[in-house]
């Protein structure tokens, strides 16, 4: 029976059909926008060979090497995953040193994020992401019972995505350290970790970005064009004024889909990190309220599969279950603050939905975890034993 | 101390510590703290996209929605016959994005050889941080194809028209130019501007960054192309004008120079040209002199050519008669200070004889029987000193002085064409009261209707016939100007040669004109011709201006197709069959 569990034979009969709509409906929107957004820029450009497909072709390969990778990773156990976590952060703590070594990781716009693999290119952020998840669940698990002792629970872990952290600074990659830190955060807070300890964290952590953006020019430019971006419309607000006329262009049904304009060189990043300006002009309000009520029930689908696994004492699979659903709500939240003016501009990507290799890949294989753990939480409750 | 390894999942189950620790509401706190903040962002897409979508939309079109103006095509210039004299043709300019715009060396090098320049200034061209540059402007359609077939990335085309004339430097004075954006300039361009014009349509587009345009916005307002203009000017005419006043500035070694053929019947300007002059196809290094309209903007002393209006006035108000004897002897006449005095000495002359022989001192006696109002009345009747209102810029008036303020001396040196200043147009139009029976034809610029209009009467037909007969003496052998005349027509003219005041004084310079008629039983053609500072020898206008006088009129008279009115008799002397003699015996009739 145990070793029935390790590897399903046949189809699983009983598998969360909302979590897996609500994903592949993201995966879908997000690849006709991404072909949408990327057309004219792609039609225009040398680099990508005057081919209005080329952002197209590659978002579909990626979503194949996703779909597989997850339907891989659906099946292996959570015992398994829980034995690989030290060992995917610390092999995604080598991969993030690897890009800093010069000669070795990529520039793209001044941030060294990329290593190159022959014809694509990997981001190891997008996949720290995963690994961080993986491994503050099983850390957490490990010292469940030292949860009130600020020096055995908190510090061993803090240290460590401190030392991830400067990595991805180093790149520079803020997005990707926001993510994480707070999944790691979360996660110790899901944990058991006490309250006022939490509280406390939270200050010292608000006064380090507050310093840290004070003594970056480059942030702070940043937060100075998200305040008011119409004060320098045409220079440090530029992108986010552009993002907020394709909202105003919307109105509640869009401008209809291939008919943005904003898309049209106007908006930098409009099949990255843009990507809801765009949906938001063609498709208008009510494309924008579909896109957050797939996110919205995905991530409710992600918490409610842990409070499951939660009432199933399978400890290591409820952390991870809700530290995806904390990660991709915590990146969806912040990509859609920054298109529409709420948050300060960063380089973070719609997940599912933005064009980028790695992060498909990642969010894939995250949603088939969710669908793992649903899978033998529904395993466990007709009676068989994991 | 719980042993966590191993199968971990029995242990929890049984751990009474973990129960504890996993508290649910930690996340139930978390997942609605972020469905609280999602709520949150679908608040802000209803406020961008429905509450405050106005502000917003407005700021977009602000920076993508442009109105385009659609140029009308400017209407043609022709003349009487049709013949085009100014054209626009539709032309493409090429612009680049330099920011889109990425070659290969082959590139460069195409475009470079289609648009006639070299690699690195087109090179340097795209290399600058402007967001756009023009490449070419004013290419032909034809290479503007070849340019958009080789489809290079960030470069575009606009279509605008140019301006050609055919005719050049022929007919530059009267047609003038436009500069950027169609505006005339000079000549017709500037007279006929509004007409010519037309109505520039226009669009509201929606462009990408690049400049390109994705859509149109409203509807498209269409163009109303500009009306062509006729004139009146005889391109065969002009040529002939044109090619003999350039001949004889050559040869007389001259300044500057003018001529005008008029319709005497029907006031159409039929040739007007000058020299110096320029092609308007090409006006890089165009100075102020070739630029000026001479015929129009220019004053000069008109000189003898006066002579027979001052006769005609004391005619008219039979002061003299056609065979009052005047006399002219020695050859000088003292008024107060000044002397006055003729070319060659005549003794007694008859009226007739003083046109013929183009004694000042005659022209002064007769002027001194005439009140100073009565001449400065009939000056000012055959339009002098005043603005001609053809259209062309810089029209003057010339100096006619108020009749209250003159001197005798200046009234005598007027009979004469001294003190008084003329554009040859003023000139050659106040003929017409001679050519016609004693009315003054109003001019025109563009081909008249059928109809011939009706001038302002100065002088009584007799007084004009009998000064046609004077003028016609003038012409023949023992008059200034035998070299006025035309095999088979008869011809009246008159010539002017004059000092020009130079500072105030007359210095040793003359303005050597001459003024005709033709046929003179039934005048068609009025020609005038001005030379400025012959210096080649000879500065009389008899020598000067008769010569292209007759060659003008004679050409365009055959041309037209005008009858002679002198029949040709083999082997008669080139002389006119009527003699001097039998001019004045029917005078004296």
């Amino acid at each position: 029976m145990w070793h029935a569990l390790e590897a399903p034979r046949r189809m699983p009969s009983e598998i969360d059909l909302a979590l897996l709509w609500s994903t592949l409906m993201l995966l879908l929107i997000g690849m006709v926008m991404v072909y949408s957004a990327s057309m004219a820029t792609a039609e225009a450009g040398r680099m990508t060979g005057n081919q209005p497909a080329y952002f197209l072709f590659r978002h579909a390969i990626f979503l194949t090497i996703g779909l597989v990778a997850a339907a891989v990773a659906f099946q292996v156990p959570m015992s398994t995953w829980q034995q690989w976590s030290p060992w995917l952060f610390v092999a995604g703590f080598v991969l993030l040193a690897l890009v800093l070594i010069p000669g070795v990781g990529r520039d793209v716009n001044g941030a060294r994020r990329w290593l190159p693999l022959g014809i694509v290119n990997l981001q190891p952020s997008e996949l720290m992401k995963l690994f961080a998840v993986l491994y503050a669940a099983d850390y957490t698990t490990r010292k469940m019972a030292h949860m009130h002792d600020l020096k055995k629970a908190f510090l061993p872990l803090a240290s460590a995505m401190v030392a991830v952290g400067i990595l991805l600074l180093k790149e520079p990659d803020f997005g990707a350290f926001v993510v994480i830190i707070s999944v790691a955060m979360g996660i110790l807070f899901l944990g058991g970790m006490r309250a006022r300890l939490f509280v406390i964290l939270i200050l010292v952590l608000a006064a380090a970005f507050a310093a840290l953006i004070i003594f970056s020019p480059y942030r702070r430019d940043r937060i100075f064009g998200f305040m008011d971006p119409w004060a320098d419309a045409y220079g440090r607000g530029y992108q986010l004024s552009h993002a907020l006329i394709a909202f105003g262009r919307g109105e509640l049904l869009g401008v209809g889909l291939g008919a943005s304009v904003e898309k049209l060189f106007y908006l930098p990043e409009a099949h990255t990190d843009f990507l809801l300006a765009v949906i938001a002009e063609e498709l208008g309000f009510a494309g924008v309220l579909v896109v957050i009520l797939l996110f919205a029930l995905l991530i409710q689908r992600a918490f409610a599969i842990g409070r499951q696994a939660v009432a199933l004492d399978r400890l290591y699979s409820a952390l991870v279950a809700q530290g995806i659903g904390l990660w991709l709500g915590v990146q969806s939240f912040i990509n859609m603050g920054v298109n529409t003016g709420l948050l300060p501009t960063k380089g973070l990507t719609l997940p599912l939905m933005s064009f980028g290799g790695s992060g498909i890949l990642a969010n894939c294989i995250a949603v088939a975890v969710l669908l793992r753990i649903d899978w033998e939480n529904r395993q466990l409750m007709r009676g068989a034993k994991v | 101390m719980m042993n966590f390894k191993g199968n971990p999942a029995h242990k929890f189950a049984e751990s009474p510590l973990l129960q504890l620790s996993l508290p649910p509401w930690r996340s139930r706190l978390m997942a609605l703290l972020i469905l609280g903040s999602f709520s949150l962002l679908i608040g802000r897409a209803f406020y961008l996209q429905i509450v405050n979508n106005d502000f917003l939309q407005e700021k977009g079109e602000s920076r993508y929605r442009r109105n385009i103006e659609i140029s009308a095509s400017r209407g043609r210039i022709a003349d009487r016959h049709g013949d085009v004299l100014a054209i626009s043709t539709p032309m493409k300019s090429i612009w680049a994005i330099p920011s889109a715009t990425s070659l290969t060396p082959d590139q460069s090098r195409q475009l470079a050889a289609l648009l006639e320049t070299d690699v690195k200034q087109l090179t340097h061209k795209l290399e600058t941080d402007k967001s756009f540059v023009f490449l070419r402007r004013q290419i032909p359609p034809l290479v503007a194809d070849q340019v958009a077939a080789l489809k290079l990335p960030g470069i575009g085309q606009n279509k605008e028209y140019r301006r050609f004339y055919p005719t050049g430097e022929m007919t530059a004075h009267v047609v003038g130019f436009t500069g950027v954006d169609d505006k005339g300039l000079e000549g017709v361009e500037l007279a006929f501007h509004e007409q010519l014009l037309g109505q520039p349509g226009g669009r509201s587009v929606i462009k990408d960054r690049r400049g390109q345009i994705v859509e149109d916005v409203g509807s498209i307002k269409t163009p109303q192309d500009g009306k062509d203009i006729r004139l009146a000017l005889d391109s065969k005419i002009q040529y002939l004008a044109y090619s003999q006043l350039k001949q004889a500035i050559t040869d007389n070694n001259a300044k500057a120079g003018g001529i005008i053929v008029l319709d005497a019947r029907s006031g159409e300007i039929l040739a007007l040209a000058n020299w110096p002059t320029y092609n308007p196809n090409n006006r890089e290094k165009l100075s102020g002199a070739q630029l000026r309209n001479r015929a129009v903007t220019d004053t000069f002393e008109p000189g003898s050519t006066l002579k027979p209006f001052t006769i005609a006035l004391a005619l008219d108000n039979a002061k003299v008669r056609f065979d009052t004897i005047i006399n002219c002897a020695p050859g000088r006449l003292t008024i107060g200070s000044a002397t006055i005095s003729d070319a060659h000495p005549h003794g007694a002359l008859t009226v007739a004889e003083v046109i013929q022989k183009s004694s000042n001192v005659g022209a002064a006696k007769i002027a001194a029987m005439l009140p100073a109002q009565k001449m400065w009345e009939m000056f000012d009747d055959v339009g002098f000193g005043q603005v001609p209102r053809l259209g062309f810029p810089g029209e003057v008036s010339g100096r006619l002085r108020p009749w209250k303020r003159w001197r005798p001396i200046e009234q005598a040196t007027m009979s004469y064409g001294h003190g008084i200043s003329v554009s040859l147009i003023q000139l050659a139009r106040a003929y017409s009261v001679f050519a016609r029976d004693g009315d003054l034809v109003p001019l025109s610029l563009t081909r008249a209707d059928s109809s011939m209009p009706q001038g302002a009467r100065v002088f009584s037909a007799k007084t004009a016939r009998e000064v046609r007969t004077m003028l016609e003496m003038a012409v023949l052998p023992g008059g200034t100007a035998p070299k006025a005349q035309i095999p088979g027509y008869r011809v009246a003219g008159k010539t002017g040669t004059a000092y020009k005041l130079e500072h105030g004084r007359y210095a040793s310079k003359y303005v050597s004109s001459f003024v005709g008629f033709a046929p003179a039983s039934e005048p068609r053609l009025i020609v005038a011709v001005m030379i400025d500072e012959p210096s080649a020898g000879k500065h009389y206008g008899g020598d000067v201006a008769a010569p292209v006088f007759a060659s003008v009129m004679g050409s365009s008279l055959r041309t037209l197709g005008i009858a002679p009115d002198i029949p040709l008799v083999v082997a008669q002397s080139p002389q006119s069959p009527q003699s001097p003699k039998t001019l004045a015996a029917k005078a004296k009739l």
